[in-house]
Formats: C-alpha cells, sequence, structure tokens
C-alpha cells in the first residue's frame, strides 16, 4: 500500500515536470532567443572599448566598470531614476485606485468614462511631445497662461532646472495612469457582488466597504502593480527623450536616455553596453528584492 | 495518454498558426521579395539583376519621387543592375546606422553630414574610398572646391557631396525693423545697440531653439568666428592651439552677457526647434531675428507663406580689426554626402548609381524642390535658392556646423556645456576648460 | 450599487474629480484631431496653435488615404493580431505552470522570467539586428514579431500569475476529482477565468506593439514592411515638420485602438461578469 502510494506520488511529480517543461517552452524560447542573448551581449560588450562601429575592438577588462564607478552623470541619473520610481508610487498608484473605484461606482451609468479615462495611453509620444512642448511654452502655451496667475514672469517648466523633472513627471503620470485603473479596475471587476451586497446587508458604510474588503482583495494586484512601477520607472525612456532629451543641463537624465546617448550618439558602444548591464544589474535587485519583501510579509 | 493527446493538439496548432503567419507576409510583400529575404546589404541577384541598396533620409514625397527616377535612370542605362533607394527619417537614421555599421551590414550606399561622424566610420574602416573615381575624367571638378574639401580626409575623397548647400543665415523681420526705426546692424556694436532697444520694447532680439541644443551651438560658431577667426576652432580642436585661448574666452563671454542681458528672450533653452516653437516667436513678430539654416526659407514657405515677404537676409554682423570676416559663414556646402559602404561588393557600380543623383535631369528637379547641389555650373530659378546659393558661393570661408565637425563625443559635450552657458549655471570660465579638458579631438 | 436619493459628500466629490480627469484626459487628444483638420499653414498664422481649426479641412485625410497608409495599416493589424495571440498563449501556459504545479525550481524560474524585464530595449539592437538578418526576416514583419512578443512577455508572465493565483483552488480540486488532467483544467477551468486578465494584458500589450517604434525602425526598410509609427516620416522631413499632416496620421492610427478598446473591452467586461450584474 505505502509502497503503491509512493509511486503514484513520482508518477504524479513526473507528470508535473513535463507538463511544466512543455507549458513553459514558448515562453524559454523567446526569451532565450531574444533577451538572454542580449544580456549576455551586453555584458560582453561591457568590457570593450569601442564605437560600435569599428571592426576592431579593445578588451579592456573591467576599464568601463571602473569609469562608472566614477562618473558623477551616472549617479545622477539613478537618483533622477529613483525620483521617477517615488513618484510614479505615490502619484500615478493612488490616482489610478480612485479612478479605479469611480469607473467600478459609474460603470453602469456612464460606460464612455472608462475609453475616455483610457485615451492619454493610446496617444503616440510623438504627438504628445508635440503637444506639451507647446503646452509648457512660456509665450504661448498653457502652462504660462496658468502662471501669469500667480507670478508676473511666467517661465517654461521644461526649461527650468529645477522644475523640468517634475513637469515631465506630470506629463509620464497623465499617460500612465489609464494603465494601472484598467489593471486595478480589472482586478475590481473580478471581487464577486455578492460580497458588496453581503457588506450593505450588514450595514456597512461604503467606505467601510473599500477599506474593510475590496482593497484587502485588491492587494495582491497593488503588489504588483507596485513592482511594475518599480521596473518600468527606472527603464524610463520614451516621453523624457521625446521632450527634453534629459536636459536642461542633464536634469532629467535618466539611465536609459544616458546609456542610450553614449552608445548611439556618442558612439561609446562600450561604455553604453556598460551602463546598460549596470541597469540590468540594479533593476533586477531593486525589483527581486522588492518581490521578496512583500512576499515576505504575506508569509508572516 | 489523454494529456499528450491534449498537448500534441496544442503544438499542432500552435504549428498552424505560425504557417498562417508565414502566409500572412507572403501577400505582404510578394512584389519586392526578392530582395526581400537575401541580404539587404552587399548585393543579391535576383534573375540576373545584381541588387544594390542605399539609405537616405530625402523622406518627404517630392524628393524621395526624384531619388527614385535617377535610379530607374541608373537602371535603364546599366542592364544587370538595380538600386533600391531607402528613405528614412532623420533622427532614427543615426541610430539604424550604427547599428548596421556594428553589425557590419551597411548598405552599398548610405549617407552621412561629414565631419567628426565621417572620421569615425572612416577610421573604422566603413567607407569606400572613391578617390580614384571622383578623379576620373575630372568629375569632381564640377563641385565647389569647399564641397569636394568637407568629403576629403588624408588627402582622399570619402563621399560625393549631393544636397543642400546650407550656409546659416541672420534673418529678420523687415516689417517689425521699420516700424520701430530700426536699421540692419552691420557690427557686434551696432548688433548690441539694436538688441538692447528690441529688449527695451519687449520684442526678443533673436528667437533661440536652444532646447535643441544645436541653434544655440551656430550662434556661437558666429560670434567665435568673428572674434577669432575662421581657423580658430579647427585649430584648438587639433591641438594647434587650445579651447580655452583669450579669444575663446572672449566669445564665451560674449554669448553669457547676451543671454543674460535677454538677447534670446528668457526661455531659450526650452524652446523646441523641432515643435516650431522658435518659428513661432519669429512669425508672430514676438521676435525680431533669427538665425538658422537656410533651409528656414523653405520651411517659411510651407508653414506662412504670407509671412515669406517679411523676410530680410543679413550676414551676421562683423567684429571690425578683429580676425574674423563678415563674409564667413557657418554652415555646410551640402549635408547629404554620399558614401559607398567598404563592404559593398561593386563599389564601382554604386558609385556610378550616386552620380545619377547630379545628373542634368535630377538637378532640374532638385532646384524647384529647394535642394541645392553644390554644383560649379548650377541656374537657379527662385529667388529662395539664389539667396542661399549666393551667400555660398560668396562665403570666403564655410566652418562646418560646430557639432558636425567635432567627434560625436566631444559634440555632445560642446552642446550640453553651451546650454549650461547660456543658462547661466556655468561661467565662461568653466566652460572654456570644460572643452579644453574634455575635447579629444581628432 | 444601491442607488441612493441624495448624492453625499463623497459622491460630489468623485462626481467632480470624474469631470476634471475627463477633461485632462481628453484635452489632447482633442488637440491632436483638430490640428488634423487644419492646413499647414494656418496652424501658424493663427494667434495660438490651440485655436479650433477654420474649417473641417479635409484635405489632410484625403492625402493620406490615398498614400501608403493601408499598407503600413495593414501591416500594424498583422503584426499586432498574431503577435498579440501568440504572445498571450506563450504567457497565459508560463504562467499556469508559476500559479499552479509545485516543482523544485519553480520559483528561481520565474524570478528569472521577471528579471528579463530589466533589460533595457536599446541594449537589444544590436543582437536582434544580427540575429533577424541571420535568419533572414531582416525588412519583413515576421521578423517584429520576435521582439514584439520577447519583450513583452516578462510583464504579462508577471500579471497572468497574480491573476491565476487569486482563482480559488477549490474550483480545481473539484475538477481534480472529475480526473481531469492538468491540460484540462487549464484549458477548461483556469483560462476561462483568467479573462479580466488576459483582457487587460490584451489591451496592453495592444498598444505598445501598435505604437512600437525603435523595432519598426531597425529591423524593417522598405515601404511594404513599415508600421504604423513610421507612416509619419513622409511629414517629417530634415528641417521640419508638417505638423497637420503628422497630427492627421497620429490621429488615424489612434482611432481603431479606440474602437477596439471600446467593443473589445465592453464585451470581455460583460463576459467576465457572466451575467452577475452590478448595482
Amino acid at each position: 500500500m505505502e509502497v503503491k502510494r509512493q509511486s503514484l506520488e513520482s508518477v504524479r511529480r513526473r507528470s508535473t515536470a513535463i507538463v511544466a517543461t512543455l507549458f513553459l517552452l514558448p515562453v524559454a524560447f523567446f526569451l532565450i532567443v531574444y533577451i538572454f542573448r542580449s544580456v549576455i551581449y551586453t555584458f560582453k560588450l561591457s568590457t570593450l572599448d569601442w564605437n560600435g562601429v569599428s571592426q576592431s575592438s579593445i578588451n579592456i577588462g573591467l576599464g568601463n566598470w571602473k569609469t562608472l564607478i566614477h562618473d558623477a552623470t551616472f549617479f545622477t541619473t539613478i537618483k533622477n531614476n529613483i525620483i521617477m520610481v517615488i513618484a510614479c508610487l505615490v502619484i500615478q498608484m493612488p490616482i489610478a485606485l480612485v479612478l479605479a473605484y469611480l469607473l467600478d461606482w459609474a460603470n453602469s451609468r456612464f460606460k464612455f468614462l472608462k475609453s475616455v479615462y483610457f485615451l492619454p495611453l493610446l496617444m503616440s509620444s510623438v504627438a504628445l511631445g508635440f503637444l506639451f512642448k507647446q503646452l509648457f511654452d512660456s509665450n504661448y502655451g498653457l502652462a504660462g497662461a496658468l502662471m501669469k496667475i500667480f507670478t508676473d514672469s511666467p517661465f517654461n517648466l521644461l526649461a527650468n532646472e529645477k522644475t523640468a523633472i517634475w513637469a515631465v513627471i506630470g506629463v509620464i503620470s497623465w499617460q500612465f495612469i489609464p494603465f494601472y485603473m484598467i489593471y486595478y479596475f480589472a482586478g475590481l471587476t473580478s471581487i464577486s457582488p455578492e460580497l458588496f451586497e453581503a457588506a450593505v446587508i450588514d450595514g456597512a458604510k461604503h467606505h467601510q466597504y473599500i477599506f474593510r474588503i475590496s482593497l484587502p482583495i485588491l492587494s495582491d494586484t497593488i503588489k504588483a502593480a507596485t513592482i511594475m512601477c518599480i521596473v518600468g520607472s527606472l527603464k524610463y525612456f520614451d516621453l523624457i527623450y521625446v521632450m527634453t532629451e534629459g536636459g536642461p543641463s542633464g536634469t532629467t537624465e535618466l539611465m536609459a536616455t544616458y546609456m542610450y546617448k553614449n552608445a548611439f550618439t556618442q558612439m561609446k558602444m562600450g561604455y553604453g553596453s556598460t551602463i546598460a548591464a549596470a541597469m540590468f544589474i540594479i533593476i533586477t535587485t531593486i525589483s527581486l528584492f522588492t518581490f521578496k519583501m512583500m512576499n515576505m510579509k504575506e508569509e508572516n | 495518454m489523454k494529456m499528450r493527446k491534449t498537448i500534441l493538439s496544442a503544438l499542432l496548432s500552435a504549428a498552424l498558426l505560425l504557417s498562417i503567419t508565414a502566409c500572412g507576409s507572403g501577400d505582404s510583400g510578394n512584389a519586392a521579395n526578392s530582395g526581400d529575404t537575401s541580404q539587404e546589404t552587399g548585393t543579391s541577384k535576383a534573375g540576373g539583376t545584381t541588387k544594390l541598396t542605399m539609405w537616405h533620409i530625402q523622406t518627404q514625397e517630392n524628393v524621395a519621387e526624384i531619388i527614385n527616377a535617377s535610379m530607374k535612370r541608373f537602371a535603364k542605362d546599366n542592364p544587370g543592375f538595380e538600386m533600391e533607394a531607402i528613405p528614412m527619417q532623420n533622427d532614427p537614421y543615426k541610430t539604424k546606422l550604427i547599428t548596421a555599421m556594428s553589425a557590419n551590414q551597411l548598405p552599398d550606399v548610405f549617407i552621412h553630414w561629414t565631419g567628426g561622424p565621417m572620421i569615425s566610420y572612416i577610421e573604422s574602416d566603413a567607407v569606400y574610398d572613391i578617390t580614384d573615381y571622383m578623379n576620373k575624367d575630372s568629375y569632381k571638378d564640377q563641385f565647389l572646391d569647399a564641397a569636394i574639401k568637407q568629403a576629403t580626409y588624408k588627402d582622399k575623397i570619402w563621399a560625393v557631396p549631393v544636397e543642400n548647400v546650407s550656409p546659416a543665415l541672420m534673418f529678420y523681420n523687415k516689417k517689425l525693423f521699420a516700424d520701430n526705426g530700426l536699421e540692419v546692424p552691420k557690427t557686434l556694436d551696432e548688433f548690441e545697440k539694436t538688441s538692447d532697444t528690441l529688449v527695451q520694447k519687449g520684442i526678443i532680439p533673436v528667437a533661440l531653439a536652444n532646447k535643441t541644443k544645436w541653434p544655440g551651438s551656430i550662434v556661437y560658431g558666429y560670434v567665435l568666428d568673428r572674434i577669432a577667426g575662421p581657423t580658430a576652432f579647427a585649430d584648438a580642436n587639433n591641438g594647434v592651439t587650445g579651447f580655452d585661448t583669450p579669444d575663446f574666452l572672449a566669445a564665451a563671454q560674449k554669448m553669457s552677457d547676451w543671454a543674460k542681458k535677454g538677447y534670446f528672450g528668457k526661455d531659450y533653452n526650452g524652446i523646441d526647434y523641432d515643435a516650431g516653437q522658435d518659428r513661432q516667436l519669429f512669425y508672430n513678430g514676438k521676435a525680431a531675428m533669427y538665425i538658422m539654416g537656410g533651409w528656414f526659407l523653405f520651411t517659411a514657405k510651407g508653414e506662412n507663406p504670407d509671412f515669406v515677404k517679411d523676410v530680410g537676409v543679413m550676414q551676421f554682423p562683423a567684429n571690425p580689426d578683429s580676425k574674423g570676416k563678415s563674409s564667413e559663414y557657418i554652415g555646410t556646402m551640402g549635408d547629404n554626402f554620399y558614401s559607398v559602404s567598404k563592404n559593398s561588393k561593386n563599389p564601382e557600380m554604386a558609385f556610378k548609381a550616386i552620380t545619377y543623383l547630379l545628373d542634368d535631369q535630377a538637378v532640374k528637379e532638385r532646384v524647384p524642390a529647394g535642394k541645392i547641389p553644390p554644383l560649379k555650373a548650377i541656374t537657379l530659378t527662385d529667388d529662395i535658392s539664389k539667396i542661399i546659393s549666393d551667400s555660398a558661393s560668396s562665403a570666403t570661408s564655410m566652418q562646418l556646423w560646430l557639432d558636425q565637425y567635432l567627434a560625436p563625443n566631444d559634440a555632445e559635450l560642446h552642446k550640453d556645456q553651451l546650454q549650461k552657458l547660456l543658462a547661466g549655471t556655468i561661467t565662461p570660465e568653466q566652460y572654456n576648460k570644460s572643452m579644453a579638458d574634455g575635447v579629444k579631438g581628432k | 450599487m444601491a442607488r441612493k436619493k441624495k448624492f453625499s459628500f463623497a459622491a460630489i466629490v468623485a462626481i467632480i474629480f470624474a469631470v476634471i480627469w475627463m477633461l485632462v484626459a481628453t484635452f489632447p487628444f482633442l488637440f491632436m484631431a483638430f490640428t488634423s483638420f487644419k492646413q499647414r499653414n494656418e496652424l501658424f498664422q493663427s494667434p495660438t496653435i490651440f485655436s479650433l481649426p477654420k474649417s473641417l479641412y479635409l484635405d489632410n485625410y484625403k492625402e493620406i488615404l490615398t498614400g501608403n497608409f493601408l499598407i503600413y495599416f495593414r501591416n500594424s493589424v498583422l503584426v499586432c493580431a498574431i503577435g498579440l495571440i501568440l504572445l498571450l498563449a506563450a504567457s497565459a501556459m508560463a504562467s499556469y505552470v508559476f500559479s499552479r504545479l509545485k516543482f523544485k525550481i519553480n520559483k528561481i524560474v520565474f524570478a528569472i522570467v521577471i528579471a528579463c524585464m530589466a533589460i533595457p530595449i536599446h541594449a537589444t539592437l544590436i543582437p536582434v539586428f544580427l540575429l533577424t538578418k541571420e535568419v533572414q526576416l531582416y525588412d519583413n514583419i515576421i521578423g517584429l514579431l520576435g521582439p514584439y512578443i520577447a519583450f513583452n512577455i516578462p510583464v504579462s508572465v508577471f500579471i497572468l500569475t497574480g491573476f491565476m493565483k487569486g482563482i480559488p483552488v477549490e474550483l480545481e480540486q473539484a475538477a481534480d476529482v472529475d480526473g481531469a488532467g492538468k491540460v484540462r483544467t487549464f484549458l477548461e477551468i483556469i483560462l476561462p477565468l483568467s479573462m479580466p486578465g488576459l483582457a487587460t494584458l490584451a489591451i496592453y500589450n495592444g498598444i505598445n506593439m501598435w505604437n512600437e517604434f525603435v523595432y519598426a525602425f531597425v529591423l524593417t526598410s522598405s515601404v511594404k514592411s513599415r508600421t504604423l509609427p513610421l507612416a509619419i516620416w513622409e511629414y517629417q522631413g530634415q528641417y521640419g515638420i508638417d505638423i497637420p499632416m503628422v497630427m492627421t496620421i497620429l490621429t488615424l492610427s489612434a482611432l481603431p485602438m479606440i474602437i477596439a478598446f471600446v467593443v473589445f473591452q465592453e464585451k470581455l467586461i460583460k463576459g467576465m461578469m457572466a451575467g452577475a450584474v452590478k448595482g
């Protein structure tokens, strides 16, 4: 009897292994071919002194890494990326959550709101770049007109070294809030409506329902959103490049824009790859660490 | 057993999906597909025709058509050869060029802007030496000498100057000047007086889109030329002199003073060229002058045709008793230079194809489109082309855009530091020091 | 939701917030659409570029719809549709493994997949370009599928695994008693219940693929294999942009996405709520 159960157990384990392997195959194929190879390639290039063009390059071992450790600009970009992460966590996520509840509440009555709120995510960076540059213009733009109410000398928020990063964060938040909104919304719709009805019958106020019942259910969704927020903000590139190119005076430079400029504009492919490799290490460490932390809490 | 069956069917359906994919793409490109699956680089033989490839950046339909027509003539005159001309957008083109070069997959012909990057390409062994072709039948003699000089490195010619003679010109709003009783400034002193008056009247003297950085570099280039003369920048870059001489300091000081006195308005470091914000200021009379490549006139013709008649052209003011003259220009003798890549299997035919970009028919079509080739014998029909061409041919020197002249790495340093100088976050001394320390030269 | 006769204070605040956000969200889109009805010179001649178009000028649309736009459009639709199907299928299979199957290295493999999120896209350009050339998929829209799928896999697997973990295990145990195999459990129980997650992913990844620029640029060259984000070139010259034309293209590119979103999203959400109407 005992022996039989064991063998059943091992059969089950083997079948699990077979299913797991087969089910993971497609993902493994794409990741190995496109991402693992790129990561290896990037680390390989990070040891070279190479302009990206020449057929010859010099192996300088850890030379690029030594430069990187003393590169003040790189540390500024890390700081800017961290500001982006924090802004994402304290601006995008709460607003998105509020909007998701709003949609959930208004769903049956104002269906169009969902589509309307979703518009920013659909806009292309080219259009947004053009539009927001005009909006922030101090001579013609809306931001200039608004500032005139408070001050005699409106200035271009994107051109000012102190305000540029906040202006850009505003635009990025505006574009990505809809994503988190839909993500939360999907989470909310999967909560069974009976839970709400039961709560109402128990005499719970709406806000009590939100804080005591639905938010805890959403917590896994929120955790996942947090990770995406962190990773997304750490490797962000698009709108910053379109709107400021890292300027003025490098105050909105991010790791990704700095890497891109080094590799492709300044033709320092080796050093650019070093930055990319460092980004990879930093982002992986931070995201896996956060992930671990969250799950630890859960287990306790 | 059952499970295996299911997996099998899942795999089969995946395979089916893939085959559908393949079909979908098959119909997506049958016509031009002979080269589709083959390497773009190098050459491919299909049906006895050798196919070559050319990358250029003339994406606007009318100009792309002129190039296609040239390539058709090439194919007709050279049976067995075909050149596919592929237009790409300017900015990302540089990324793609570097990606292709690093993978050693350049097309037979590609364009670039000479200057520092060209030297990198040459030193990296990516460019084919076309000196012999250019000398054959004195082909090169029909080009403006300065244009050939720009394509020359180490006494060899590496590229054919094909289009866009573009000196930077100083434009002014004639009506605005007349309304305010202002004269065209001839010297830097006069320019400063004029600008002071304009600032008092609440008009921005010079519209400057320095978020984009290179417009500031043009102004600096002119100021430096007027103070230090036409060879100063090259000498500094080549290590003959340095970037921290008194002349360089005076030029940086002047830029910094002008910015502080409001000659560029207030938010110049946030004004974006690509969004047309500088031109908006100029069009709407908020700014009186504008320093930009000659192409501005063509842009204005498209964006604001009524405004063109109000635009006057002047030389950048002189600086009497100094090394620079007002007949010296910043700009380029052609900003699309076509090179044959080293890994082309048919360099001679590739070069021949380039010459069709400048045959009589092509020139006839190019001029009205505002794409002026740097040729000696050229008949220009419209006023705008004449202004541009006259400035270029009367130029006693043409310093290539500083940011294209410098090696790519140094160019970024120059532009970044200049932006900081204009923002007032660094002093002229600091600007010069950073250039002196940072520029590695060629 | 229980209907109340009087709006509470919270409801009023919520409504004000809803309206403000509506304005903030639509303004840029309206700006884009309005600009597309302008002529090039009208844009810079009017006192501000935010003014309304003088008339409903439709020539921009006419010119673009008669050009290469439809080729780009077809390519984008193909890449997006095929890419999404493959991506979602691959991600769902992997997520099932990570959320349900117990084996030794499960967590490590999952961590590796998640770590793939961390690679900056520009660092992958050269190796992927080389690979695409080697397998002769350069300048072919199939060549785009690989990177489009691969770079969206980590996030998708991440989201879906989370989603599937949220599905009560009891349902499966019931099925297990029936003797259904793992594959059937996946196909018949997990997959249908993951619809909200899959819908979110379809939307998010669909947009990503639809607007993707860098790879479309690097891996294609001729007109026949370009996708929509490259369509603006014809009006973005070396020295200046024909802004109304570009805005027309961008509006036309965004419209199908909006329509797809409205139709798709409504249907899916309805489907997944399966009769359990709220409120």
